[in-house]
């Protein structure tokens, strides 16, 4: 399959971080999701793009159970996921998430909305959670920020707070829900650059966006979505230089 | 990054932003806003002045009785018809101050109301200090000890006889954290380690986890024990309940009704809202029920009904029974508000701190209830006035609070009548208090803005 040619299979062992199976999902009688399948391996970068309502939030937000799905299956690590305290567990274990609205806690400061879950979820002492919270606001450039509140700092700095408090609970896969579409133009690139910094120390990511760029960059591979279906799976210089399918090309026309 | 995207970088015009110019002047005198808005017409220049007119006529009339005509000292009412018939009669009041505030206590033990009332706030006090350890056990510790120790001010008694053993060790463990909380807060000022931390070496070879609060445990308990004993050794006179009365009876019942009015209400919207069809019908019950049914009916079931649910030998003093009603009460209204606080907190929040990894409580009690909270000050604290006005309701059911006393004045030989003067009396008295308390919200708002 596509996969061979992809950087991160030749460059890892094949470990398959997240399998999805056969995923259906209906919102009453719209079926938003239709027979999903997907493999997304270990330190792989996953872009998943598609015209709006072609079910690719829905898809990933399944992955974390933010939406319940009817039919079929999705393993992390090997583990099935069911309705039940142990997989709940395992997601928060292994995933975390950036929404495309931030949904930063705004009563607390940004320091405080990175080591919330440090103190009270892993119980670490406030001086270590705050040199931890601290060094990952630094990563992302905005370690002078740490005292305001998300409502004074820009988008931009506010998506990277959301980034740096998700990474601050460990995850081995981080999935990002449309991180640069609530942002003014100029504040995309000092975002796409904080992704595109995690990417390179091989963290396992799930992206959808629209920024064909980024896609291009640093994707391992790129999935097209339609209608509730992956129409196409492949390296970038596959699906969005050259598609196999009508409707990918379509779509391309008018996002590039 | 690429400037080499254009082909012509030869022609390229530099760009400077224009200074800034100051706002252009608008004349804001008052003399100015008066002839512009007022005076700008005929019409609205006799307007004006047939208002000015009538506000003048209203003040004095106003002034003549209150001040200018009235008397401050006189031995009865008749007396004051003869010194001034058309003034207002202070002196009824000033003669009933004391009842007015404390109701039937006795004068000689009254030191022990305004003792327990300034604890109270004392209590509260370390709060102002950002970063003092253990900071949010202080408000908790307040609803959860202070009622113990003010009871035991007000009621009195002997420990051991009047005094319950449960009741006496509460009283000492709350003092113990009174005293404990001070020393803490000035070694802490001092930029000292806490008290219990002395500790600390010694049980860390003992024990391994926990060994801060078990220190801190340890302290607080000695200190109550000591306390205790202390205690067995004094005994204040006890005063009955029947006695308590005034404004002081008033504080007990707004102040019991609003510290537990959010706890209650939380409760009861969070029950509202779960997925639990037991606990979700229950709570709406509960909240529809006690909200349509008005606040008198509610303390008459409670004085009436209360004793009749209860098995026989549990005696409940008329008190209790109404702190239990007026508790509920506020608690549904609470709710409401509550719900329509935690309605306002959009999905993202309970996503994100799902992504995180928060359970439903620490969501709740770290992500959601303090923003729903904090939104719903204006609200909340709208419910604590009305909370504070109603209580004067319970003078229906023969507690001696403020409206009741002032209504005794009328039945008093020496001031038989009075009944203008000491309703006058009490309006100023609420409408400084609600007044300080809107103000306090205004201020608690601005603190505490969620999107600062």
């Amino acid at each position: 399959m596509a996969t061979l040619n992809t950087n991160a299979a030749l460059a890892k062992e094949e470990v398959k971080a997240i399998e999805i199976q056969q995923l259906n999902k209906w919102y009453g009688d719209h079926h938003v999701l239709k027979d999903v399948t997907l493999d997304i391996y270990e330190g792989e970068i996953m872009v998943v793009c598609g015209p709006s309502g072609s079910g690719k939030s829905t898809l990933i937000r399944s992955l974390n159970h933010l939406e319940e799905y009817q039919e079929g299956q999705v393993n992390v690590f090997g583990q099935t996921l069911a309705r039940d305290r142990q997989s709940d567990q395992l997601i928060h274990n292994t995933m975390g998430m950036v929404f495309q609205n931030f949904n930063l806690f705004p009563h607390l400061t940004v320091l405080e909305n990175c080591t919330l879950g440090l103190t009270w979820l892993r119980k670490l002492p406030e001086n270590e959670a705050n040199r931890t919270a601290m060094k990952l606001l630094d990563r992302v450039g905005i370690a002078h920020l740490a005292e305001r509140f998300p409502g004074q700092l820009s988008g931009g700095q506010q998506q990277r707070v959301a980034i740096s408090r998700s990474l601050a609970m460990e995850p081995k896969i981080m999935l990002f829900d449309e991180p640069t579409s609530a942002l003014d133009p100029e504040m995309v690139k000092e975002v796409l650059d904080v992704m595109i910094d995690l990417a390179k120390t091989g963290m396992t990511m799930v992206c959808v966006t629209h920024e064909m760029q980024f896609a291009r960059q640093v994707a391992d591979r790129v999935v097209f979505m339609a209608d509730g279906e992956v129409v196409e799976v492949g390296p970038p210089e596959q699906v969005l230089v050259n598609p196999e399918w009508d409707r990918t090309r379509e779509f391309l026309q008018h996002v590039l | 990054m690429s400037a080499s995207k254009y082909t012509d970088n030869s022609a390229v015009k530099r760009f400077k932003a224009a200074p800034a110019r100051p706002p252009l002047k608008q004349n804001r005198g008052v003399f100015h806003i008066l002839r512009q808005r007022c005076f700008n017409n005929i019409g609205n220049s006799v307007l004006t002045l047939l208002i000015l007119l009538g506000g003048f006529y209203l003040i004095k009339g106003m002034l003549d009785w209150a001040v200018i005509n009235a008397v401050f000292v006189a031995d009865s009412r008749r007396q004051c018809m003869e010194i001034s018939p058309d003034g207002a009669c202070w002196a009824g009041i000033i003669s009933w101050f004391n009842g007015l505030i404390y109701g039937r206590y006795p004068i000689e033990e009254q030191w022990r109301v305004n003792a327990g009332f300034m604890i109270a706030v004392a209590w509260l006090l370390p709060l102002m200090s950002k970063g003092l350890p253990l900071r949010n056990f202080v408000l908790l510790s307040w609803i959860g000890l202070f009622p113990f120790l003010g009871g035991y001010l007000f009621l009195g008694g002997q420990f051991g006889q009047e005094l319950g053993l449960l009741h006496g060790l509460m009283t000492s463990l709350a003092l113990a954290y009174f005293v404990l909380n001070y020393l803490n807060w000035g070694l802490h000022k001092l930029g000292k380690q806490g008290l219990h931390e002395v500790f600390v070496p010694v049980l860390s070879q003992w024990i391994q986890r926990r060994v801060h609060l078990t220190s801190l445990l340890l302290v607080w308990g000695a200190l109550a024990i000591a306390i205790a004993f202390g205690l067995t050794q004094v005994s204040l006179p006890s005063v009955a309940i029947e006695r308590w009365g005034g404004l002081f009876l008033t504080f007990i019942i707004a102040g019991f009704a609003i510290t537990m009015a959010i706890p209650v209400g939380v409760v009861l919207a969070l029950g509202r809202r779960s997925k639990l069809p037991v606990i979700h019908w229950l709570c709406l019950v509960t909240i529809e029920l006690v909200r349509s049914v008005p606040l008198i009916t509610v303390l008459f079931m409670a004085v009436t009904l209360l004793p009749i649910f209860l098995p026989a030998d549990v005696e409940f003093n008329k008190l209790a029974q109404v702190l239990v009603a007026v508790c509920i009460f506020a608690g549904a209204y609470m709710a409401e508000n509550i719900r329509g606080g935690l309605q306002a907190i959009p999905a993202g929040q309970y996503e994100a701190a799902k992504t995180l990894g928060f359970g439903y409580w620490h969501t709740m009690l770290l992500v959601i209830l303090p923003q729903a909270l904090r939104m719903m000050i204006p609200n909340i604290m709208t419910s604590f006035i009305s909370l504070l006005k109603d209580t004067t309701l319970v003078s229906i059911i023969g507690l001696f609070d403020i409206m009741l006393m002032a209504r005794n004045i009328a039945n008093d030989k020496d001031w038989i009548g009075l009944h203008t003067e000491p309703l006058v009396m009490i309006s100023i008295l609420f409408f400084v208090i609600c007044y300080g308390m809107s103000q306090y919200s205004l201020n608690l708002e601005k603190r505490l803005k969620v999107d600062r």
